[in-house]
């Protein structure tokens, strides 16, 4: 059991290394949209129709591998209710990645988002990877907010953007993936530095297939 | 959209909700979307208390418990008709501990409340509060997406605007209205959605306006705006910890874990849905009798009683997972078994005065009087997201801040100590120490209050191992905190430790990061402690092949502090000149590096002894 826990050392001897970055990322948003959903899609590949509403925050880790470095993901799910808006600093200083996240059915919570987006931008470390998602797509018959409207925002303002589901798992890998592409993986310039860490090119995973985490076990 | 356009979508979005919840399920027949309810397959259960379960459940209760609970309702019954006589004063104590008898719940929940005074007291105040509500309440949006996930498993429950489920919307909307300062917070509907599981409607509401505003429990102040209770509860918890179970206080440090995080509902709910339903009741039934010290003493009880199991996880993700996830699922402990140890914590706690926290301050308390309408501002009409926050918020934040801060300092200290030992006394490290006296193992005992926000921030950014990018501590982003911790690149892991120019002395928090501070200023004291891995293990420490760490430690021979523990802390060494470094439990912590950043620990077996490092 002791030595089962970390990423990186569970190859068998001789296998190539990976390298293992660790990121903090938080989502943020409106309550009821979906974040505690996306992360249980992403983590456990589960989806329950009547998630437990977040107090205060959950947390939760997940580790993905792109080819040659393993990412793990601390994820702080934050409550969506404006009273915890004042706890929500304690979870997004220091994170190097957020996804905000709205109701695609919901124009409100499209605008709550692009408070949090800004709130990041003046308060978050400005090195931090926004991610835009706009959740429930499987919904599309009730959508209040449009695609284009959305990605011309998210073009604007430098987001990553995409439509998921946490219900269908539509896109919901691949999201954290994006993120996990975009975000440098040292500053040193010492590992994989530069070249591949900003362009957020490599997509070594497609396909909605629960498999993120896979490759690590 | 102007704002009367705002205002007007606003009040229609409450009307429309409002309205379905009137209507019910039975006048709501197909316009209720499917993925509304849940299926309800044949082979779900459903327990005595109305939860549904996936399989069939475990065991029927066994007969002679049967017998007992029919013999204690009988004793019950008798006690209920002659409540106040001193004779049931005498018992109920004894009696309650035992557990209430379920069927009977109900009627001495009332009691212990004392729900039928409020009732006649305010007659026509509830039907009035929801009235106001419908009009008024601004927070139905919210209630209605809690509402939509409370107790869902729950055969109350499961179907979309089900009787209960509406009454639970009402309670909460009233509520709202009749609490202005308190409105609804999330948390809320765990409290009436029990309540409403035992009581009607009317009952729940005062049931739960009680729980909020009487003196045994007031539970306003931890919903109210900046949650001052939780953050006072949350203190006395840490100094609960501190003094009887250290070790276990510093594991959670370790790991940057703050009470916040695997308590909230403890406190919130009263451990709905944190420990297994039949349990909950039992810790309800003696909360009702005794009031805030039994939230204090459970909490207190329940991480005694898995302490053990918690020392063994190496992981923020598995420790929380085991207190919220693990522990609702199966407490692992017979409800009688856990109510025993509570009532000796309670014990334990009351002789060393840590039993309550003392009594509310004023900002925990409602200021306005209950039940009289305030009409709700523009901002909160349209529901807005305030964009500043309140002076009360910031205090909250600030003081979680600055409890995690403190933690971790203590954390590095404790680390500073030991790492310095081994930089001292092996000579495994020492290539780019400099060491200042402040920081000489041993004694380093400095104070918070003694250290800079910059070097608090740093720690909890070191301490956590994780952070890549730098961390702000407050709103304002300061480039400073860039430099200090380490984005220079130069592999400045061991310890970035910034001592205070003495003359700034103030209040830790109340300023952002001095500015003049340079990371290689003589106030820095930095101490590199060579990793490598190969003289730091002891070769039976097998089977880690060396090969392992060709990948790390070739290219990035960085600096590295070692997560060493000593046996008794850093005070008994011996004086050969030898470290001993005994190895907690089956494991010893070795980070992983990255271009001369830690970013995880790995684990290697091996077995309790003591090693000598020469
Ligand atoms: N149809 C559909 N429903 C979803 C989707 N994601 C979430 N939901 C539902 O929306 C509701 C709210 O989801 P949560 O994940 O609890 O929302 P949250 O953002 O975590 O909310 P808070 O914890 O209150 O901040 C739940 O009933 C989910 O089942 C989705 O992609 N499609
Ligand atoms: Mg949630």
């Amino acid at each position: 059991m002791a030595t089962n826990r970390s990423g990186a050392a569970q190859r068998p001897n001789g296998a190539p290394q990976t390298k293992v970055c660790q990121f903090k990322l938080v989502l943020l948003g409106e309550s009821a949209v979906g974040k505690s959903s996306l992360v249980l899609r992403f983590v456990k590949g589960q989806f329950h129709e009547y998630q437990e509403s977040t107090i205060g925050a959950a947390f939760l880790t997940q580790t993905v591998c792109l080819d040659d470095i393993t990412v793990k993901f601390e994820i702080w799910d934050t409550a969506g209710q404006e009273r915890y808006h004042s706890l929500a600093p304690m979870y997004y200083r220091g994170a190097q990645a957020a996804i905000v996240v709205y109701d695609i059915t919901n124009q409100d919570t499209f605008g709550r988002a692009k408070n949090w987006v800004k709130e990041l931008q003046r308060q978050a470390s400005p090195s931090i990877v926004i991610a835009l998602a706009g959740n429930k797509s499987d919904l599309a018959a009730k959508r209040m907010v449009e695609f284009e409207e959305a990605q011309a925002y998210a073009d604007e303002n430098g987001l990553l953007f995409m439509e998921t589901s946490a219900k269908t798992a539509m896109n919901v890998n691949d999201i954290f993936l994006a993120i996990a592409n975009k975000l440098p993986k040292s500053e040193s310039g010492g590992g994989g530095g530069g070249g591949g860490a900003g362009a957020g090119a490599r997509r070594l995973n497609d396909g909605d297939a629960p498999r993120a985490s896979s490759c690590c076990k | 959209m102007n704002e009367e356009a705002l205002l007007a979508r606003a009040s229609e979005e409450r009307e429309r909700i409002f309205q379905r919840y009137e209507r019910g399920r039975e006048n709501l027949a197909g316009q209720i979307d499917p993925w509304e309810d849940p299926e309800f397959e044949e082979y779900h259960k459903t327990d005595r208390y109305g939860f549904i379960h996936d399989e069939r459940l475990p065991q029927k209760t066994a007969p002679q418990k049967v017998n007992i609970e029919v013999e204690r309702e009988k004793k019950w019954v008798k006690m209920l008709g002659s409540w106040d006589s001193t004779a049931t004063k005498e018992k109920l104590h004894r009696r309650i501990y035992k557990g209430i008898p379920n069927s009977l719940r109900i009627k001495v929940w009332c009691k212990l409340l004392d729900v039928n005074r409020m009732k006649s007291e305010n007659p026509g105040k509830y039907q009035e509060m929801l009235k106001l509500a419908k009009h008024w309440s601004t927070d139905v949006r919210q209630i209605d997406s809690d509402v939509n996930r409370q107790f869902r498993e729950h055969q109350f429950y499961r179907e979309r605007y089900s009787e209960k489920q509406c009454s639970l919307f009402n309670v909460l909307c009233a509520y709202s209205m009749y609490n202005s300062e308190v409105g609804y917070c999330q948390g809320m509907s765990g409290l009436a959605g029990v309540l409403l599981m035992y009581m009607d409607e009317e009952d729940a509401f005062w049931a739960l306006a009680i729980l909020l505003s009487d003196k045994k429990y007031v539970m306003h102040g931890l919903y109210v705006e900046g949650f001052p209770k939780l953050t006072r509860f949350l203190e006395h918890h840490d100094k609960i910890l501190t003094k009887f179970m250290p070790k276990l206080k510093h594991h959670f440090d370790k790991f940057g874990l703050d009470a916040i995080l695997y308590s909230l509902k403890w406190f919130f709910v009263c451990f709905v849905e944190r420990v297994p339903f039949s349990l909950c009741l039992r810790v309800w039934d003696i909360y009702l009798l005794d009031g805030e010290r039994v939230i204090t003493a459970m909490a207190y009880t329940i991480l005694k009683l898995h302490k053990k199991a918690i020392m063994k996880l190496n992981d923020m993700d598995l420790i929380v997972n085991y207190i919220q996830v693990k522990l609702h699922k199966d407490f692992g402990y017979e409800d009688d078994v856990v109510i025993y140890h509570l009532e000796r914590s309670m014990d334990e706690l009351k002789r060393a005065k840590l039993d309550y926290p003392g009594p509310p301050p004023p900002n925990e308390l409602p200021k306005r009087s209950l039940g009289t309408f305030i009409e709700p501002d523009k901002k909160s009409k349209i529901g807005q997201r305030a964009e500043n926050f309140s002076e009360t918020e910031k205090q909250t934040r600030a003081t979680v801040i600055l409890r995690r801060e403190k933690a971790a300092l203590e954390l590095q200290e404790l680390r500073v100590s030991q790492s310095d030992t081994v930089s001292e006394h092996s000579g495994v490290a020492g290539s780019g120490a400099r060491c200042d006296d402040s920081v000489s193992g041993l004694g380093s005992r400095r104070s918070l209050a003694e250290t800079s926000v910059t070097s608090t921030a740093d720690l909890s950014v070191f301490s956590s191992s994780r952070s890549h990018a730098p961390d702000n501590s407050l709103d304002t982003h300061s480039n400073v905190s860039d430099d200090a911790t380490g984005s220079d690149g130069s592999g400045i892991c061991a310890l970035s430790i910034q001592r205070a120019p003495s003359t700034t002395h103030s209040t830790p928090r109340a300023t952002p990061h001095p500015p003049s501070i340079s990371p290689l200023s003589d106030d820095v004291v930095r101490i590199h402690v060579t990793y490598n891995p190969l003289a730091a293990s002891p070769s039976h420490l097998h089977p880690v092949s060396p090969s392992k760490y060709k990948a790390y430690s070739e290219d990035h021979h960085k600096p590295m502090s070692l997560g060493f523990y000593t046996s008794n802390g850093a005070n008994n060494l011996p004086s050969d000149n030898r470290i001993r470094i005994q190895v907690p439990s089956e494991e010893l912590l070795t980070p992983v590096v990255d271009s001369g950043r830690i970013i995880t620990q790995r684990y290697i077996e091996s077995h309790s002894e003591l090693y000598d490092l020469k």
